[in-house]
């Protein structure tokens, strides 16, 4: 009667010690897997993070569709991973078994434990597990109380704070320098270009700035283009659509307001046609231009080679004066000219934009802008490379030079050879040397030059 | 040890009983047997698990010395019979002869044949026919022998050692399968390294005779054994091993639903499926069990573990496995394709 007493405490404590050891594997389990979610969701988080600050609101749409993907699948994987390496009793005596050398004792002891007639040979098994129960102590069997997945948690975290960290350094990351830089204003030349926002989901934000003649042919371009919206396919709806979700989300995860952003200060000019199409699109007489279909339309009823630019000239407002903010811009629209396309510009520095209008508006054909482009006073070298960050505006040239007509089977534009002679402020293109930039203007055509 | 105590280790022998008793036996084999510790230790498994073995090995290996210096040290009785062509099943089971008794009458009276002992070497078994070799069938399943009708029943223990030699194949009969399925291990006698060889060499060369001193009185020798046999099917067994031996059989065997009626196997193995023609009998997962819980309690457990049958698995299914003609022409043998299940069997561990 005392012996199976004795056999029964022996009993309980072997099973004791199996239920330790197996209650140790299983917090062990638990924590990997909790460690493990969590340094993906943490890896995942940051991912995110970073993606709202460098992306675009469509590849942040992307990124944040396959990071989300991905951390759910893995998510999932892991928590299969810890249900599978959960221990029940028989597995944590065969863990221990193999740990300690035990040689099936344990194993043996659980599932004779309830059997009705254990063999003659069960006291000595009892006996003989239980000499041996300091081999299984759980500390034994398993020492670790945290499990190493920890490690994983603490580097997710970690990457995770020196992403937010560089992102919270002033003018650490896009975000500060484009938040906290004001955007200076820009003068751009609207003919031949396209001015829209860089992502059509963001709202517009930008003041901008013209005489109203420039601002009447802005007026025509944004009805034009709201036209070309109607005619956007589903595909284009949808992406639009992403890209208004996205750009939310990420306005959100980086905590910036779409409302807050400062606004870009935009300038508008117009300059004479008859020079940009002269001087820039030597093969379109005036009608290649699909973003301005009024100028377009009219050029276009030009008879082939009677000079394009002087037909769009008469309907074309007259170019401003130059300012010495714009020029750089002016630059960046104009670009090199031959001397053989040099033309007179009419207007003086600092004109009237009004006067100037009356003044291209008697048409003085062949007006090339090489005044202001060539003045060496504002001439430099190429910008040097600065990270500015990105605004909301995109600045496209749309009109491409070609050498065929925009009339099937007409014979092709061949820009007429205009001479005239240079103004006061004209020199014959030569080779300039750099000038010094004053530093307001620096930003600014640097901003132009980098579109 | 005096009288009572023998008794009693006799009766209910211990866990460190039958570890002393084996060792002891193992000691004086090997005072004759130079090397095959693992041979030696592979037929005291099987004669104290109740089952029979055959021994391969070429000649010259001891195979015959060892069969007889196993009977000697455990002080049972034992007989010999010399496998020929001609030999009978009569010459082995026995006869009934005619016999004149005090009244002058003659009556039929059965002579035991050399079947009846305890240790039966049948030697160069390979050279009997099979109607001769299937003689020896009931004997070793049943403890029995059946003759004119009359059947007698065998002394226990009760302990079948075939040899077989591999070469000089020529003129013999290959053993059927069922025969040998009875064996419940197959032991491989290899020729000895150099320093065995010359310990074999001052020690039968000489002129003193090597005594094996027995390790039971011979009256007591058969009740300490069934003692000793008893005991081994005390040893515990997890369900868990049990499933593990039931799966190394079942990996023996090709995925052939013409054979099996269940063709779901838990481990596949290539080797089994392309080399082998029939694996092993159930008998071969009892040999497992019955091998394993001689090991265990030879290291003093009274429960098996997974070693204890891996341990046991060459010698308790090489001989358990038919190779087909593939295995053949590649050079492949049993041992190999066994190796290759024990692998595949012992990742299945928990």
């Amino acid at each position: 009667m005392t012996a199976t007493r004795r056999d029964e405490e022996k009993l309980w404590l072997i099973l004791f010690r199996i239920k330790s050891v197996r209650a140790r594997l299983n917090f062990l389990a638990l924590q990997d897997w909790l460690f493990t979610t969590l340094a993906f969701l943490i890896g995942g988080a940051a991912t995110i993070f970073a993606a709202a600050l460098y992306l675009s609101p469509l590849a942040f749409l992307v990124a944040v569709i396959i990071v989300a993907l991905f951390t759910l699948a893995v998510t999932l994987r892991v928590a299969r991973r810890s249900l599978r390496n959960r221990a029940t009793s028989v597995k944590a005596a065969a863990i221990a078994e193999e740990r300690a050398a035990l040689k099936g004792r344990l194993s043996a002891v659980l599932a004779m434990a309830n059997a009705p007639a254990p063999s003659q040979l069960w006291p000595y098994l009892l006996e003989d597990t239980y000499g041996l129960r300091a081999e299984f102590e759980p500390a034994r069997i398993e020492p670790r109380w945290i499990s190493r997945s920890v490690l994983n948690c603490v580097a997710a975290a970690m990457v995770a704070i020196l992403l937010l960290a560089l992102s919270l350094m002033p003018n650490g990351g896009p975000s500060g320098g484009m938040l906290n830089a004001r955007a200076p204003e820009i003068s751009a030349d609207i003919d031949n270009l396209d001015i829209r926002p860089a992502d059509p989901a963001l709202e517009p934000n930008a003041e901008i700035f013209a005489d109203p003649a420039t601002l009447r042919k802005l007026a025509n371009k944004l009805a034009a283009g709201q036209k070309d919206d109607g005619n956007e396919t589903a595909l284009s709806k949808w992406m639009n659509k992403a890209r208004g979700l996205g750009a939310d989300l990420q306005d959100q995860v980086s905590g910036r307001k779409s409302g807050t952003r400062p606004p870009v200060r935009l300038r508008l000019t117009a300059k004479n046609d008859r020079e940009s199409k002269g001087s820039h699109q030597p093969a379109s007489p005036g009608g290649s231009n699909g973003q301005s279909k009024d100028q377009g339309g009219k050029a276009g009823s030009n008879p082939p080679g009677a000079g394009g630019s002087q037909g769009a000239a008469k309907d074309k407002p007259p170019l401003p004066a130059p300012m010495p903010g714009q020029q750089g811009n002016e630059i960046a629209g104009n670009g090199p000219v031959s001397p053989a396309q040099s033309g007179t510009n009419g207007a003086e520095p600092g004109q009237n934009p009004s006067d100037m209008a009356s003044a291209a508006g008697s048409g003085s054909g062949g007006m090339s802008n090489h005044g202001p482009g060539s003045d060496p006073q504002h001439l430099f070298g190429a910008p040097t490379s600065q990270p500015l960050g990105s605004d909301n505006f995109r600045i496209t040239i749309d009109a491409q030079a070609s050498d065929e007509s925009s009339t099937p089977g007409a014979p092709a534009y061949i820009p007429p050879k205009v001479r005239v002679p240079l103004n006061s402020n004209q020199y014959p293109d030569e080779p300039l040397a750099r000038a010094s930039i004053p530093a307001a203007d620096q930003t600014t055509i640097k901003r132009v030059f980098e579109r | 040890m005096n009288e009572a105590t023998a008794s009693a280790t006799a009766e209910q022998p211990t866990v460190a009983d039958f570890a002393r008793i084996f060792r002891r036996a193992q000691a004086e084999i090997h005072k004759v047997i130079v090397g095959h510790e693992q041979a030696v230790e592979e037929l005291l498994s099987a004669l104290f698990a109740g089952g029979h073995v055959l021994i391969e090995g070429v000649p010259g290996t001891g195979k015959t010395t060892l069969v007889k210096t196993l009977g000697l040290a455990l002080n049972l009785s034992f007989n010999r019979i010399q496998f020929t062509v001609d030999l009978m099943p009569a010459d082995i089971t026995g006869t009934r002869v005619i016999l004149s008794n005090i009244d002058g009458r003659r009556e039929f009276s059965f002579q035991p044949g050399p079947v009846f002992c305890h240790i039966l070497l049948g030697d160069e078994i390979n050279r009997a026919t099979p109607k001769t070799q299937s003689a020896l069938l009931e004997a070793m399943a049943e403890l029995q022998v059946t003759v004119g009708g009359t059947t007698y029943p065998l002394a226990s223990p009760y302990f079948v050692m075939a040899t077989l030699n591999p070469i000089e194949m020529e003129g013999t009969y290959p053993l059927p399968e069922a025969q040998l399925d009875r064996f419940l291990l197959k032991v491989r006698l290899a020729y000895p390294g150099e320093d065995d060889l010359v310990r074999i060499i001052s020690a039968t060369t000489g002129a003193e005779e090597l005594g094996v001193e027995p390790v039971f009185a011979a009256d007591e020798a058969a009740q300490h054994i069934e003692g000793l046999k008893r005991l081994v099917r005390e040893v515990i067994v997890a369900p868990a091993l049990e499933q593990y031996a039931a799966r190394m059989v079942r990996a023996t065997q090709p995925a052939n639903a013409r054979i099996l009626g269940d063709i779901r196997t838990p481990v596949r193995v290539d080797a089994v499926n392309r080399y082998v023609s029939f694996g092993s009998s159930p008998r071969g997962a009892q040999a497992l069990i019955l091998g394993a819980k001689v090991r265990a309690l030879l290291e003093g457990r009274a429960n098996i573990a997974h070693e204890d049958i891996d341990r046991l698995a060459p010698a308790a299914l090489e001989h358990r496995i038919m190779l087909n003609y593939a295995a053949h022409a590649d050079n492949v043998d049993a041992a190999h394709i066994v190796e290759q299940v024990v692998k595949a069997v012992h990742q299945t561990r928990p």
